[in-house]
């Protein structure tokens, strides 16, 4: 009962933080832009990256092997068919190693991740929901998302905040 | 009432508290699982946050247009807010998050800045500098609004925490008053096993007690305990058991009964085992059982008892007691019986005999005085006449008169003085007085004494002695009663024989023994008169008007046979013999 108070209380504080964050950093050019035009970069990867930033099209992302999921989420109805790649699969195929993620929004919404979390359960990076392209006025254009149907486990919380839509960051540490 | 209480507490109470227990388990785990339940959290419980962050992105765009009106941000940038500001009035819109608008009564509002944001879409994606104060102006609600409405999410959400906590207690306090609850049904359980534990444990120890008293009283019966299953096969065998069959515990223990030893396979045996198997006791008396060996041989009483459990047979009970002492006690018993019985009949022997002598010696006495009278008074008259004669004849009898009258005045009273001695010699047989004595001694000799006395004493009668060799006439006898014998069958023959006739004495014998037959030719002994002849007192029809006592015959065989030897009348067709024989050894057959 606690503990469900005191996450309460830590949303608080990440919201003020949020709020107050007038220094946001920097966005991408290409990502403020149009995501429309294809040689937009759509990802940026920072961190353990051998010093430089890793750029990402989408025409990279979709190069990676696809992957569907289908599931229910926490803020909509019903479950959804989800297509993107494995993180696993991004991680393994930039060659960037780690123990944690920092995943931010475009909001300035940011959540650090296990990397641990990638090998234990299929998380997706979604580009599409039900065959439709997510788009920046949506949950897009990048969408994280969680096989929730599949394991119990996932089921909690402290999972749910691990969804971060909006995607244009990673920060491996 | 102690005993009331006591079966409240020893029976009722654990009984109540087996239920109690069971319901209030299942009561607290049905309020647990309630609280486990109501523990998770939905994401929609976050309205909070997501309407903030509405009012954050409202913001954001606010002040990037007027960034952008100042030159110091870009199209781009105004786009990217007005897209961020865009996706969340869309998350807003989206199942769970518009049923929470919903019950906050956020519905219009939302709807209404909904709208505002459609119509902007066109004069964002033409974005000047110049329309930024307008933009503005229309923005200024979203921001306003969302506040207003994240504020009354905080009240509903903590309301609805409160009430969630509120509940969340009560359910665990009830939880926690049934977790007393069976701590209390618990502790009486407990209790109730411990007690169980206790008393059964001390009725064990009762029992291993008892049972070890009974392995005690069988072990120190005496008698040898031995139980069979329903298949016939031992399970049971005490030690006196062993000590009685000469088998131990570990050769019997298993096995069927007459592969342990003969004894059971004997039929009586057997079917007494197997009657009590059936269900019927029996009792054998006094079975032969060979030990092992054969050695010994004891005699076992057997109770067989058939052995039950709620009216089923399960097996049998057979007792051996060793009565092997009764056994021979019966024995010996009967053994003094046998003696016992024989000892009467000597005894009566002896008393018929001892009767036989008495009635003898009182027929005696009887024909003793009818003896007196006749055979007493001829001898005494004589005498008396003889002597009157010479009393009468006085001094004129001559000399040789004198002598002739003395001598048969003498030969009458020597007759009587045999006669009483003949009569005293009965007397002192009777009283078992007459002893003798086997020497040997040359009975050609005593016959040569006793003919040339009865020549001179009869010298009118012949007396022919034969003899068939003069150096073997050796026997084993009492002289004195060979010679009484002899001379008593002599007298008899010159009694009995006619005037004139020749008597004629013979001896002859072989290895064993030694033989005198007298012989006269008078006339033979009627038949009648032969089978008594020897009786005491019987006088046959011939004695008629002969002195006699009827005592010589008697006297004589009976002092031959205390010899060894016999005396007997032979089966002459003419003629009277006697003969008379006696041993040359000892033991010989006469």
């Amino acid at each position: 009962m606690w503990r469900l108070f005191t996450i309460w209380l830590g949303g608080l504080t990440l919201i003020g933080t949020a709020t107050l964050a007038n220094s946001a950093p920097r966005l991408p050019e290409s990502v403020a832009a149009k995501d429309a035009a294809p040689k937009q970069t759509l990802l940026q990867i920072t961190g353990n990256t051998r010093g430089k930033t890793v750029d990402l099209t989408r025409a990279d992302l979709r190069a990676l092997p696809n992957a569907t999921l289908t599931t229910s989420t926490v803020v909509t109805d019903g479950t959804h068919e989800f297509r993107g790649f494995l993180m696993r699969d991004l991680l393994e195929q930039m060659d960037i190693q780690g123990s944690q993620v920092t995943a931010m929004a475009l909001n300035d919404y940011a959540v650090n991740i296990p990397v641990e979390d990638f090998y234990r359960f299929n998380v997706i990076v979604a580009y599409a929901m039900d065959g439709k392209r997510l788009k920046r006025a949506g949950k897009g254009p990048l969408w994280i998302v969680y096989p929730r149907d599949a394991h119990k486990a996932l089921q909690d919380i402290r999972y749910d905040y691990r969804w971060v839509w909006q995607l244009y960051r990673l920060e491996v540490q | 009432m102690k005993r009331r209480s006591s079966s409240i507490f020893g029976i009722w109470l654990p009984l109540a508290a087996v239920p109690a227990f069971a319901l209030l388990l299942a009561f607290s785990l049905i309020r647990m699982l309630d609280v486990e339940s109501n523990m998770r959290v939905d994401a929609e419980q976050n309205m909070l946050w997501v309407l903030h962050q509405a009012e954050v992105a409202a913001l954001r765009l606010t002040s990037t247009i007027a960034l952008a009106e100042a030159g110091a941000a870009s199209t781009d940038d105004v786009a990217l807010r007005f897209d961020i500001l865009q996706s969340r009035i869309a998350l807003l819109h989206a199942g769970p998050q518009h049923r929470f608008i919903e019950q906050i009564n956020f519905t219009d509002t939302l709807d209404q800045l909904s709208r505002t944001l459609d119509s902007l879409v066109p004069e964002i994606a033409a974005f000047t500098p110049n329309a930024g104060p307008g933009l503005r102006s229309q923005l200024a609600p979203f921001a306003r609004r969302l506040g207003q409405a994240a504020n009354v999410a905080m009240i509903t959400e903590w309301d609805d925490l409160g009430g969630r906590l509120e509940a969340q207690r009560q359910q665990l306090h009830q939880a926690i008053a049934s977790l007393v609850g069976i701590m209390i049904a618990g502790a009486v359980l407990t209790v109730t096993l411990i007690q169980a534990l206790r008393q059964s444990h001390r009725r064990n120890r009762m029992l291993r007690r008892e049972r070890d008293f009974s392995a005690l009283l069988i072990a120190s019966s005496g008698e040898g305990i031995l139980a069979v299953g329903n298949d016939g096969r031992c399970t049971l065998w005490s030690s006196a058991m062993a000590d009685i069959t000469g088998k131990s515990e570990g050769q019997a223990m298993g096995k069927a009964l007459a592969d342990i030893a003969n004894f059971f396979a004997t039929p009586a045996v057997d079917q007494g085992v197997t009657r009590a198997l059936d269900g019927t006791a029996s009792r054998l008396t006094l079975q032969p059982l060979i030990q092992p060996g054969g050695a010994t041989t004891l005699h076992v009483d057997l109770h067989a008892f058939p052995m039950r459990d709620d009216g089923a047979v399960l097996g049998a009970i057979l007792l051996l007691h060793d009565a092997s002492d009764r056994y021979a006690a019966q024995q010996k018993q009967a053994l003094d019986r046998d003696r016992l019985e024989e000892l009467v009949i000597e005894r009566t022997q002896d008393l018929d005999s001892a009767l036989q002598r008495e009635r003898s010696a009182a027929e005696l006495y009887r024909n003793f005085a009818a003896m007196v009278s006749h055979q007493f008074r001829t001898p005494l008259a004589v005498a008396d006449s003889a002597l009157q004669r010479l009393i009468r004849r006085g001094s004129r009898a001559r000399p040789d008169e004198i002598i002739e009258r003395a001598n048969r005045a003498r030969g009458a009273i020597a007759g009587l003085t045999r006669l009483v001695d003949s009569t005293l010699d009965t007397a002192r047989l009777d009283a078992g007085q007459i002893s003798t004595r086997q020497v040997e001694c040359d009975l050609g000799k005593i016959v040569e004494a006793v003919c040339t006395r009865q020549r001179q004493a009869t010298p009118s009668h012949r007396l022919v002695l034969h003899k068939e060799s003069d150096n073997d006439s050796i026997a084993l006898c009492d002289p004195a009663h060979a010679e009484h014998v002899l001379e008593n069958l002599l007298s008899n023959a010159i009694k009995y024989a006619p005037p004139e006739a020749s008597i004629t004495v013979s001896m002859h014998g072989d290895e064993q023994t030694l033989s005198c037959d007298v012989h006269h030719d008078g006339e033979p002994i009627p038949e009648h008169d032969r089978a008594h002849l020897f009786e005491r007192n019987y006088r046959g029809a011939s004695s008629v008007g002969i002195a006699g006592t009827g005592i010589g015959l008697f006297m004589a065989r009976t002092l031959i046979r205390m010899q060894g030897g016999e005396l007997s009348l032979q089966p002459d067709s003419h003629g009277v013999t006697f003969r008379l024989t006696l041993p040359r050894v000892a033991g010989a057959k006469t």
